[in-house]
């Protein structure tokens, strides 16, 4: 039976390779995320084990509050703690360490970027036992204005020893010299991170505070009783400050590199399953075309004696070697991709450590277990189909395909999807995502079902301006004839559609959103942001700012992580003075006088879910200060911009030590003159950016688009998969037809009539799938906003948007028959009608 | 029900018990088998004749269990089939009976030895090496095993189709219209195999055809007109079935 198996996959190679196309793209993407994700968290724990290869011990605070989050905030320790442990027996090196906010300005005046990664200052340490910087030319930092620059940032901006290079910091920019370029370990720097190495009480200075470490590094005595010395260091310690060995810093940072890790593993994963979902459509379609189309044969082999599961067998056989050949391709390729990926992030200047890719075993089976699992899966149908094959099919002519299953069809449809339904609003109540998948799915797969009755209609509505002429009429009766293969064709388009209107619908939304939350929350006309992520704004800037002429008010707003009521939250703080002419707060309940007295403002959204009223007192504990409790005195409006929690900017600096301003906020006389003396202002900080509100919304809306550029052009793979599925389709549907073709040829249907006849029908299909997911789509991103409030306030359905995608679906369906059409068009009469 | 002998050693190759086949219902009722009995005996080559909607092939079909019969009975060997269900049928289909079909019906992708030994690999045997070389010689296929249906004639083709019927040693072949698509040097040479099959193995054969040609090469024909038994004749000849066929048409 076997060999019946695979001769008929040998004899159907195009069909099967076109159909296989699916599967390769998804487990690609599989693979190579998993690929990809793997060698980067072996090049970062590789990384992190080569930094603390040869430390045995850090001291230093506990984690404040229960931050589960990226990095624990722990506060500095006092310096004279190191003089302490350098006395205890077994120590034979300790060293503190201090690390802060330090960004180079490269010599055309812009600050050095690193494309998300930080930019570091820290403290010169010439203990290579502590230390993995390394110095390939001039000499360490002695002076208060001496800097060493990483081997990274020097060649990239040719910066030489001996030459003056501008730093920016938490405080006033400075100029530095450079008197050394060290590389770190045997990297040009901090896979990406770029670093500036001055001297200790210059670093303690310009990063931390005077007397402070962040930790101290130890090394033990060859031959010491680490155990031994580990509990006396212990013993020496303050209340509040901690000693752990190298390996748990190591796996702590690798374990927050995972973090970060395994969410971008999770969102790719996302787009793969889709791709695959949009595949699974496809082998269903084709299956079951191929299955029809070899009616004779499998009733044949019922005939000579093959029992129901043998065929059963022989259809999913098929699927089955299609999946393993398809998902080794697959993975092939994706380890292609995967290095792929890895050229681009250094091509971006994130200079990684060189590691070879990890291949890991979870990748093969992961990647063969989707790929075989969801093409046997959807082989499923087809198979069983198959099997209700009789044998005298073989002998007579097939019995027409049996309409009678619609009402079952609709039944199960309709059922299927009420539990998508149901699962849909449970999860968007929760919320919990996999839950609102769950939904989806179910959603999907009840449309496609449900699509079969309503193939016929829509396709003859669809197809109405096309059947003017003979071949279009023709079309759209083909469109017609096979409801079920209609609905199974179009459905994958549906879903690649649906997918791409949740998102349209979402980012309009999320961007009116936030233009509106900032119109709401801002009056101010100039916004002085950090121009990056990883920049700080200096705190000299508001007062530099505030005096420039025609500048009429100045706010300037903080935001520092603090915990309230046993959760780790963001706190924003704005001035009580000049908020009129800067912020908007809109107030339920109390007023701006509860800035003034360092009282704590919540939004209408935290005071409806957390029952709290004006007058109550909440638990609050912050990095610095300790537990206190503050006095609720204010609710406002939500607003996505200012956050849940506020407060009097008295109240955050006694908290916070040396916060940096989140935003500074300029009511000007609106003169255009102003900004430009602002900016000029401000030209010694390049990293801060000066916006009009205008611009300011502007740049958000721009960053959201980016991001939706990006999930669109994920998306496009399985939109990509499902127009294969079309051709596939028209493929077959002409193979399936060279007897009816010929008939027309002969009878006098040009060869442009006949391409166009297939032109219709491909162009009515994708249309019908086109519109059904948008509908779906455009519903599916309603919900999802109107769950997401008050985080998105307004729900925006992009028309225009939608429109075009329907316009796009018929443009790739003319597309998808191009091929088809044209062998269509070449069949030879006589041999089309001679066929059997 | 004495008529039925159910001893698996004695009992007739086939029989048909007040057989009958109806197509719709009401008003648009087709009775393409009336209640039918006849039987086929061991070893002999039967040919069942009869006019276009006769119901020659309805009996076939349900005689060979690729159709049910709306009542009555249909026994192989002793055993009623028409009251198997799928997996008995499956098991008589292919381990007890062979077919011959007009339009061959290999499949396309196999080779002609894979096609022979179809329903032996299905059935999970062993292929009787000998047995396959012997059917093959006979058949004068024997250079043609590695071809596919594609690459031989409709006569070849046939042929090969013939050896698949017998790879596992039915207890019965039924061969329809098979030499419909053939010439008639290809048909002569595939009846008289059959022929000999029957005289020398000892086979049991029914054939349905409207060819008197081919029917005289059976043992006895059956003829049959509007789902009714319309009479039979031993050992006949061309001259015979046409005369028989004339005072039919009377």
């Amino acid at each position: 039976m076997w060999k019946v198996t695979i001769k008929g996959l040998l004899a159907r190679k195009l069909r099967v390779a076109l159909t296989a196309i699916a599967i390769v793209l998804g487990v690609t993407f599989v693979s190579g995320t998993l690929i990809l994700t793997d060698t980067l968290h072996s090049t970062f724990n590789s990384l992190f084990t080569s930094i603390y290869a040869k430390i045995d011990f850090q001291v230093r605070s506990d984690a404040q509050f229960n931050t589960k989050g990226i990095s624990a905030i722990r506060n500095p320790i006092d310096e004279s703690l190191l003089t302490t442990i350098e006395r205890i027996p077994g120590v034979e090196a300790a060293d503190g360490q201090v690390g802060g906010y330090a960004q180079y300005v490269a010599p055309d005046g812009k600050p050095v970027t690193t494309g998300g990664a930080a930019t570091l200052g820290l403290n010169f340490d010439s203990n290579q036992q502590i230390s993995e910087l390394r110095l390939i030319s001039g000499s360490a930092p002695t002076a208060a204005n001496d800097v060493v620059m990483d081997a990274g940032t020097a060649s990239k901006y040719d910066f030489k020893v001996g030459e003056q290079v501008r730093i920016l910091l938490a405080g006033p920019p400075r100029t530095f010299t450079i008197t050394g370029i060290a590389t770190f370990g045997s990297s040009g720097n901090l896979a990406g991170t770029t670093l500036a190495a001055f001297t200790l009480p210059t670093a303690q200075q310009v990063l931390d505070e005077p007397g402070q470490f962040d930790n101290i590094n130890i090394v033990t005595t060859p031959g010491a009783d680490k155990a031994a010395v580990q509990s006396a260091i212990a013993k020496v310690l303050p209340p509040g400050v901690q000693v752990v060995t190298g390996q748990t810093v190591v796996s702590e940072d690798t374990s927050s590199v995972d973090q970060i890790l395994s969410i971008f593993n999770t969102a790719l994963l996302v787009f793969a399953f889709i791709a695959l979902f949009v595949g699974g459509f496809t082998i269903l379609n084709t299956f079951s075309i191929i299955v029809g189309q070899r009616t004779k044969e499998l009733a044949l082999l019922r005939v000579v004696g093959a029992s129901r599961r043998q065929v059963f067998r022989a259809v999913l056989g098929e699927a089955a070697i299609m999946g393993l050949v398809s998902s080794l391709i697959g993975i092939g390729l994706g380890a292609l991709t995967a290095l792929g990926i890895e050229a681009l992030l250094r091509g971006f200047g994130t200079t990684l450590p060189s590691a070879p890719l990890v291949f890991g075993a979870r990748t093969v089976i992961v990647g063969l277990a989707v790929g075989i699992g969801v093409t046997v899966i959807s082989a499923i149908s087809p198979a069983r189909r198959a099997v209700r094959i009789p044998p005298i099919a073989a002998i007579t002519e097939r019995p027409a395909e049996g309409t009678t299953q619609s009402r079952r069809r609709l039944i199960g449809g309709s059922v299927l999807a009420l539990i998508g339904l149901i699962a849909l609003a449970l999860g968007l109540a929760k919320p919990a995502i996999l839950l609102v998948a769950i939904g989806a799915v179910f959603i999907f797969i009840a449309t496609a079902i449900l699509a079969a009755s309503l193939a016929s209609p829509l396709s003859s509505l669809i197809g109405r301006p096309l059947a003017r002429g003979v071949p279009g009429k023709l079309g759209r009766e083909n469109s017609m004839r096979n409801p079920r293969r209609t609905a199974q064709t179009a459905s994958a388009l549906m879903v690649g559609m649906a997918l791409v209107s949740v998102v349209a619908v979402f980012g309009a939304s999320l961007s009116k959103s936030t233009t509106s939350s900032v119109d709401n929350a801002i009056s101010a006309n100039l916004l002085l942001t950090s121009s990056n992520g990883a920049a700080q704004v200096s705190s000299t800037v508001p007062a530099i700012a505030a005096a420039v002429p025609g500048v009429t008010a100045e706010a300037t707003a903080y935001q520092g992580q603090f915990e309230v009521r046993g959760d780790v939250e963001s706190l924003t703080s704005v001035p009580p003075d000049n908020l009129a002419a800067t912020v908007t707060v809109h107030f339920t309940a109390g007023g701006v006088g509860a800035l003034a007295s360092g009282e704590l403002l919540i939004d209408t959204t935290t005071a409806t879910n957390d029952h709290l009223a004006v007058g109550e007192t909440v638990p609050v504990d912050f990095a610095r200060t300790g537990p206190t409790t503050m006095r609720i005195g204010g609710i406002f409006q939500s607003n996505a911009l200012i956050g849940s929690y506020l407060t009097g900017n008295a109240f955050f600096l006694a908290h916070f030590t040396n916060p940096s301003p989140a935003a500074i906020l300029l009511a000007t006389n609106g003169s255009t003159a102003v900004t430009s003396a602002v900016t000029k202002a401000l030209a010694a900080y390049p990293n801060v950016q000066v916006q009009t509100r205008a611009q300011f919304e502007q740049a958000q809306a721009a960053s959201i688009n980016t991001l939706l550029g990006l999930v669109y052009a994920l998306l496009a793979l399985a939109i990509i998969i499902a127009l294969i599925g079309i051709v596939n389709t028209l493929m077959l549907s002409v193979f399936e037809r060279t007897r009816e073709i010929g008939l027309l040829r002969a009878v006098g249907m040009q060869r442009r009539q006949i391409r166009r006849m297939i032109r219709s029908e491909a162009v009515i299909l994708s249309i019908f799938g086109a519109i059904l997911g948008i509908i779906i789509g455009t519903a599916l991103g309603i919900a999802l906003v109107q769950s997401l409030k008050p985080g998105i306030s307004v729900v925006v359905v992009p028309a225009s948007s939608l429109v075009i995608f329907l316009v796009i679906s018929g443009v790739l369906g003319l597309l998808a028959a191009t091929w088809p059409s044209r062998r269509a068009a070449k069949l030879d009469i006589l041999a089309a009608i001679a066929t059997t | 029900m004495s008529l039925i002998d159910h001893d698996k050693q004695t009992a007739p190759a086939a029989q048909a018990v007040d057989l009958q086949k109806t197509y719709g219902s009401g008003q648009t009722a087709v009775h393409a088998l009336a209640g039918i009995n006849v039987t086929f005996q061991r070893a002999q080559f039967t040919a069942v004749m009869g006019p276009s909607g006769s119901g020659k092939s309805t009996l076939m079909h349900c005689m060979a269990g690729l159709d049910r019969p709306t009542s009555g009975h249909a026994l192989v060997g002793g055993q009623d089939i028409s009251r198997l269900d799928d997996k008995g049928l499956t098991r008589l289909r292919r381990d007890s009976i062979g077919f011959i079909f007009q339009s061959f019906n290999l499949v396309p992708t196999l080779t002609a030895e894979e096609n022979i030994t179809l329903p032996a690999d299905l059935a999970g045997h062993k292929v009787d090496k000998e047995w396959l070389g012997y059917l093959t010689k006979q058949l004068g296929i024997a250079d043609r095993l590695s071809h596919r249906p594609s690459e031989m004639s409709g006569g070849q083709q046939q042929r090969v189709a013939c050896a698949r019927a017998m790879i596992n040693k039915p207890d019965l072949i039924f061969a329809d219209e098979p030499t419909g698509n053939l010439d008639s040097n290809a048909s002569a040479e595939m009846l008289g195999f059959l022929r000999r099959s029957v005289k020398e193995l000892s086979q049991s054969v029914v054939m349905v055809t409207h060819d008197p040609r081919g029917a005289a090469y059976a043992d006895r024909v059956v003829f049959l007109a509007d789902g009714h038994l319309a009479g039979e004749m031993e050992n006949p000849t061309q001259d015979t079935i046409l005369e028989r066929m004339r005072t039919m048409g009377a």
